[in-house]
């Protein structure tokens, strides 16, 4: 699929320096399309949505809220931080609105792993299916969100 | 064929240098601002190079405005009051602005350039902000995540804040960050010792300076910082106190509790502190012996998951859980908070269910 002038636009404020010091896209050098294709495509084959991927960090992170800051045990088998540090971002696909730099750490006790994500991340996924670029420090890797989530398909 | 392509070329070479040439020339004149100058708070003058931006430019004066970003627009800290014409708000700004703002004219220093003649309001404690070169003369563990890192003054030698106060530690470019960047910590020493800085520093995944505390500096290295900033500080009246802090935000508190030692403020206080485990308790004796120091002040700590290894007998659950039983009445209370907006706002809803009036609840939220 070609990338369109407006994802060229979004891209541009993806780049370091725009909105965060490291941008959104590691090291790489690929268009943004190509990125979220090959990571819609990892979503598609475990056969769940972004959105369902999305709502279950937000199930989550609300969860992990009760510990005000502190990990705090949710069953069946997580302890959840969810910290917070000064500042906010704004989008850059340009949704309205600016969120806050809000970290919530999972760790999956069972697994023994852990995955940390942002409330940007959350929204990033939810709502533009984009994981951040390979080799961005805060980049998801949709498989390992699955399986430290336990993320499973919804079967009809 | 040859010598019109070689029109073609030297025609298409002549127009790049012309353009390049209009574009230095353009640079240099319509780009070029001159001085320009600020006028603060209708007293201060100062005359500056024009056209970078009015945090970037005040700064260069050493005037320092908070901000945590860097000057990227991505904290929204640096808003000042310009009281003469700059033009429309740029979109970056936006996002921070809230209506009320607007119609001040508040806007974000690292957002806007200086162009022309510019009046702003700026708090006047900024002007004691000053940048300070200083050593690391000590690194501690306080828990597994949290450090404490005692900076000795270099230039200039003694810093004056009010305990409870912040100020900016300039993490420099390294392997996680291609420039320098500023972050917010409180003080934990007491102003008294004008000669050092002691910081409380938690982990954060990834954070640019907290991974820079925690894996580069060493004791001997020098760290620039700025400030002091803040509202943060013990209100002088003769309330009786709450504190209540989570991790880090036991930075301020403990600065503001040596103070008042040191003072001889002898108001009843108590400060609940709560923490997961006793892997995340610190600090004990320091605050045991402040209970010897300030004979009305108990020190609350509480674990929200006590390990049964742990045998911990104090106080259990999460701290507005704690605050929920402790406090009876609140209407003669005053509360200092600090530690994350979580906490912050879980507990405020609890003094104010216990009838605490909000305008006399005072907290330093890390966000």
């Amino acid at each position: 699929m070609k990338q369109t002038v407006q994802m060229d636009r979004i891209q541009e404020k993806m780049q370091p320096g725009v909105y965060t010091r490291d941008g959104f896209l590691g090291t790489d050098r690929r268009k943004l399309i190509d990125i979220l294709i090959e990571d819609d495509e990892a979503v598609k084959r475990m056969d769940l949505t972004h959105r369902q991927i999305a709502d279950r960090m937000i199930g989550l992170r609300d969860a992990g809220m009760r510990g005000l800051g502190e990990f705090i045990n949710v069953e069946p088998h997580y302890e959840i931080r969810v910290i917070s540090v000064r500042g906010k971002l704004p989008c850059p696909f340009g949704d309205p609105g600016i969120f806050p730099k809000t970290n919530t750490v999972v760790r999956n006790t069972k697994l023994d792993r852990e995955v940390t994500f942002t409330d940007m991340h959350i929204h990033m996924v939810g709502s533009h299916g984009f994981y951040e670029g390979k080799g961005s420090p805060f980049r998801l890797e949709p498989a390992e969100l699955a399986e430290v989530l336990d993320i499973e398909p919804i079967r009809e | 064929m040859l010598s019109s392509f070689l029109i073609a070329v030297i025609a298409m070479c002549g127009l790049a240098t012309f353009l390049a040439l209009l574009m230095v020339i353009a640079d240099l004149t319509v780009g070029n601002y001159g001085e320009v100058k600020i006028t603060i708070n209708d007293e201060t003058e100062m005359t500056v190079e024009g056209g970078k931006p009015l945090l970037s430019t005040l700064m260069g004066e050493k005037l320092f405005i908070p901000s945590a970003c860097g000057g990227r627009g991505s904290c929204g800290f640096c808003k000042v009051k310009v009281v003469s014409d700059i033009g429309d708000y740029v979109a970056t700004e936006l996002p921070w602005i809230t209506e009320e703002e607007k119609k001040e004219n508040i806007r974000l220093s690292c957002q806007i350039k200086v162009k022309k003649d510019l009046a702003i309001r700026i708090p006047e404690e900024l002007f004691n902000v000053k940048e300070y070169r200083t050593r690391v003369e000590r690194i501690r563990d306080l828990t597994y995540d949290i450090k404490e890192v005692t900076l000795k003054l270099i230039d200039p030698s003694e810093i004056k804040f009010r305990a409870g106060q912040y100020i900016q530690f300039q993490t420099p470019e390294y392997e996680l960050s291609s420039e320098s960047v500023y972050r917010a910590y409180s003080c934990s020493s007491v102003p008294s010792r004008k000669d050092i800085v002691e910081l409380e520093i938690r982990l954060v995944p990834n954070g640019i300076c907290t991974t820079y505390v925690f894996e580069h500096i060493k004791e001997g290295d020098e760290v620039t910082i700025n400030g002091p900033y803040g509202e943060f500080f013990l209100r002088d009246t003769d309330a009786e106190i709450v504190f209540i802090a989570g991790g880090s935000g036991m930075a301020p508190i403990k600065s503001i509790l040596l103070d008042m030692a040191e003072k001889g403020i002898d108001r009843k206080a108590t400060y609940f502190f709560g923490a997961r485990t006793t892997r995340d308790l610190f600090l004990l004796d320091e605050m045991r012996e402040l209970e010897k120091r300030l004979p009305r002040f108990s020190f609350v700590p509480a674990l929200s998951a006590p390990a049964e290894e742990d045998k911990w007998s104090g106080e259990s659950g999460l701290i507005t859980e704690v605050l929920d039983r402790h406090l009876k009445d609140g209407n003669h209370l005053e509360a200092y908070l600090c530690g994350s907006p979580g906490m912050i706002d879980a507990s405020v809803e609890v003094l104010t269910k216990k009838g605490l009036q909000e305008e006399l609840i005072f907290y330093d939220k890390f966000a």
